[in-house]
């Protein structure tokens, strides 16, 4: 994308040679080129590759009521809000220890290593939803939004029974990534 | 150095003798030089290429596209806005921004310069490499016309933290509200802030979620009432962030802070409305 | 203060003056120029129009507002590139574990073998190279979250949030993740 972009401006540069050589402050656009970029119905050759780049949005923020009106204060909820920061922090601090013992202790108890399993499930859902949140806004996709949602809750359920599943019938994710390390 | 010396003398000079010329005056973007260019002595021209945002609302279909000018950097003043108001007087009268004070406190000269957000007064020419210079309108902003973005958005998003004072009573002494000097104290860094929209409009998150997500600059602001001793209206100034876009879209990316062309921290802000959010 | 009509004039004389195009006014260029200082009707102010015609316009322009370049443009920096990386590692390691989790529950039903046993021995088969490689590949998302998330919790306290602070643990995270990757890959 960038590239194509540069390609249009070595074409704006390129005409500056037709610029007469006296005047010391002018455009690096000959008249001709100002008068056939600015005026003419049909634009120089590169030129819509770089619009693609630079309109790509196609809905507008229009003005929500008068002018001088604030944004509206969305009602207060601090689950999404406050308490949902909080639980955040409280399950990435929590990570720090459930990550290094593994490490410092060579092996952990089933218990820990079910507890460990759970908090990254949590941490990756709640990282997972930040993301949905942050490119699927609401207001323009409200069903992809929704279907996104549910669907990630879905397969943070699955994934939740997967990790049960290799718990029990297999190693354990800290033996598991060990065997698999010294492979 | 000498060069510049003289090239500032060349255009305050220019300045001096159209504060003679009312008419001209009045005319907000067509303030300086007025007379021919000046000629360039015997310096060989130090040029400059410029490469600038250009769309039209008059012929809208017309895609927005990159249009170079060239200065000739001995004759030119050593901010970017002179610059374009260079362009501007003597190029091309139709290059379209906003610029007041020229001395960075009115804000009105934001834009992206050599791709990070500043204010045209405060930016120097970039006169160590021959690269060009490259100017856009703030990121992801509706434009208006070439460097000049709708900041409608922005504003109704300030008026929507209530920047303001409030309390429930009026000081008891019927005088005004006393602050410590340790309180006030507090409100350095914040209460600085011009509102030129750089750090928001530097801020990713913020590109994808303007609508909805206050940005670093308004919830600076909201800090700045939220840490001020004399503001009795902290747990309601709370309760409006309560929500999942407002404050919460800061993933404290830190473009904010890095960008801010008057060193404030919005970042550091929002991290301490984060914590007393949690905390209160 | 002015009456638009000398607001005009000054500014045709000054354009006049100062740009070498207009001088010769009788050249097809020039009057071609000169135009530009006309409005459309779309955008002239100057006629009367009331309240509701005014918004009405407004509401007509700001459909045809292009949004001005962002992501393409703004300068690389190691705030927003390294919270990107931060995104990206993570939706890495996560991405992965979620397959993973869901391969391992949907394996008896369709016949995968992804039980940690055969993963090993298919991994253990693979020459030297090959592991110190893949191991890396894993190593580097992690760790490079690991060590920018403590970083962020650090944040969160309130500290290291001016410039400095952030610029140096910055490079920290990215030494801590360069010397942890090459261990773990060598392990």
């Amino acid at each position: 994308m960038a590239s194509l972009f540069r390609n249009s401006l070595r074409t704006a540069a390129a005409s500056s040679f037709h610029a007469a050589p006296r005047v010391i402050a002018r455009p690096a656009a000959s008249s001709a080129f100002l008068r056939a970029s600015l005026f003419a119905a049909r634009p120089v050759s590169a030129q819509p590759r770089v619009a693609a780049l630079h309109t790509s949005q196609p809905l507008r923020i229009l003005p929500a009521g008068p002018l001088n009106d604030a944004v509206p204060v969305p009602e207060a909820n601090p689950t999404n809000g406050s308490f949902h920061w909080s639980f955040e922090r409280l399950v990435s601090i929590a990570l720090i220890p459930l990550t290094v013992a593994p490490f410092a202790a060579g092996s952990v108890s089933p218990v820990t290593d079910a507890v460990f399993g759970a908090a990254v499930v949590i941490h990756s859902h709640l990282g997972f939803e930040a993301m949905i949140i942050d490119y699927i806004p609401e207001r323009k996709n409200p069903t992809a939004r929704k279907a996104f949602m549910w669907g990630l809750k879905g397969t943070t359920v699955l994934v939740l029974i997967g990790l049960y599943e290799f718990q029990t019938n297999d190693v354990g994710i800290t033996e598991g990534v060990k065997r698999f390390w010294k492979a | 150095m000498s060069a510049s010396l003289l090239s500032r003398t060349a255009l305050r000079s220019a300045t001096t003798a159209s504060l003679f010329r009312p008419t001209a005056r009045a005319l907000a973007s067509v303030a300086t030089s007025q007379s021919a260019p000046p000629v360039a002595g015997k310096q060989a021209p130090n040029i400059k290429k410029f490469e600038i945002y250009r769309w039209n609302p008059d012929t809208p279909d017309k895609k927005p596209f990159m249009q170079t000018y060239e200065l000739d950097l001995n004759q030119t003043g050593p901010m970017v806005l002179d610059a374009l108001i260079r362009v501007k007087n003597e190029i091309d009268p139709t290059l379209t921004f906003r610029r007041s004070c020229r001395e960075g406190i009115c804000g009105s000269c934001a834009m992206n310069i050599q791709g990070s957000n500043t204010l045209a007064c405060l930016c120097r020419i970039d006169t160590s490499s021959t690269a060009p210079v490259k100017i856009y309108p703030l990121p992801h902003t509706y434009v208006v016309k070439d460097l000049v973005p709708d900041m409608t958005q922005f504003y109704k998003q300030y008026k929507s933290i209530k920047p303001y004072l409030q309390r429930k009573n009026p000081p008891t002494s019927g005088r005004e509200n006393l602050q410590s000097i340790a309180e006030r104290k507090k409100l350095d860094g914040l209460y600085e802030c011009i509102l030129c929209a750089c750090c928001s409009t530097s801020c990713p998150s913020y590109w994808w979620n303007s609508s909805d997500y206050l940005g670093p600059a308004v919830l600076l602001q909201s800090y700045r009432w939220l840490a001020d001793s004399r503001d009795e209206f902290g747990p309601q100034r709370r309760m409006a962030l309560e929500n999942e876009m407002s404050l919460y879209r800061c993933h404290t990316i830190m473009n904010c802070s890095r960008t801010c062309p008057k060193g404030l921290n919005p970042g550091l802000a929002i991290a301490r409305i984060k914590k007393e959010m949690a905390l209160a | 203060m002015f009456s638009s009509s000398t607001f005009r004039a000054a500014s045709r004389l000054s354009m006049r003056q100062a740009n070498p195009f207009l001088i010769k006014s009788t050249s097809p260029g020039a009057s071609a120029l000169s135009v530009l200082q006309t409005r459309s009707a779309a955008t002239n102010t100057s006629e009367n129009v009331t309240q509701d015609q005014a918004y009405s316009i407004l509401v007509a322009q700001r459909k045809l507002r292009p949004v001005s370049p962002h992501l393409s443009i703004y300068q690389p920096q190691l705030t927003w590139y390294g919270s990107a990386a931060n995104r990206v590692t993570g939706a890495a390691i996560s991405g992965g574990v979620y397959v993973f989790a869901l391969a391992y529950l949907a394996s008896p039903a369709l016949g995968l073998h992804v039980e940690s046993a055969s993963i090993a021995a298919a991994f253990g088969a693979l020459p030297v190279a090959a592991k110190v490689g893949i191991k890396g590949m894993l190593a580097l998302p992690f760790t490079y979250h690991s060590w920018n998330g403590i970083r962020h919790l650090v944040w969160d306290t309130g500290n290291a949030l001016d410039m400095r602070g952030v610029y140096a643990s910055g490079y920290a995270v990215l030494g801590l993740t360069t010397l942890s990757t090459a261990y773990l890959a060598f392990l």
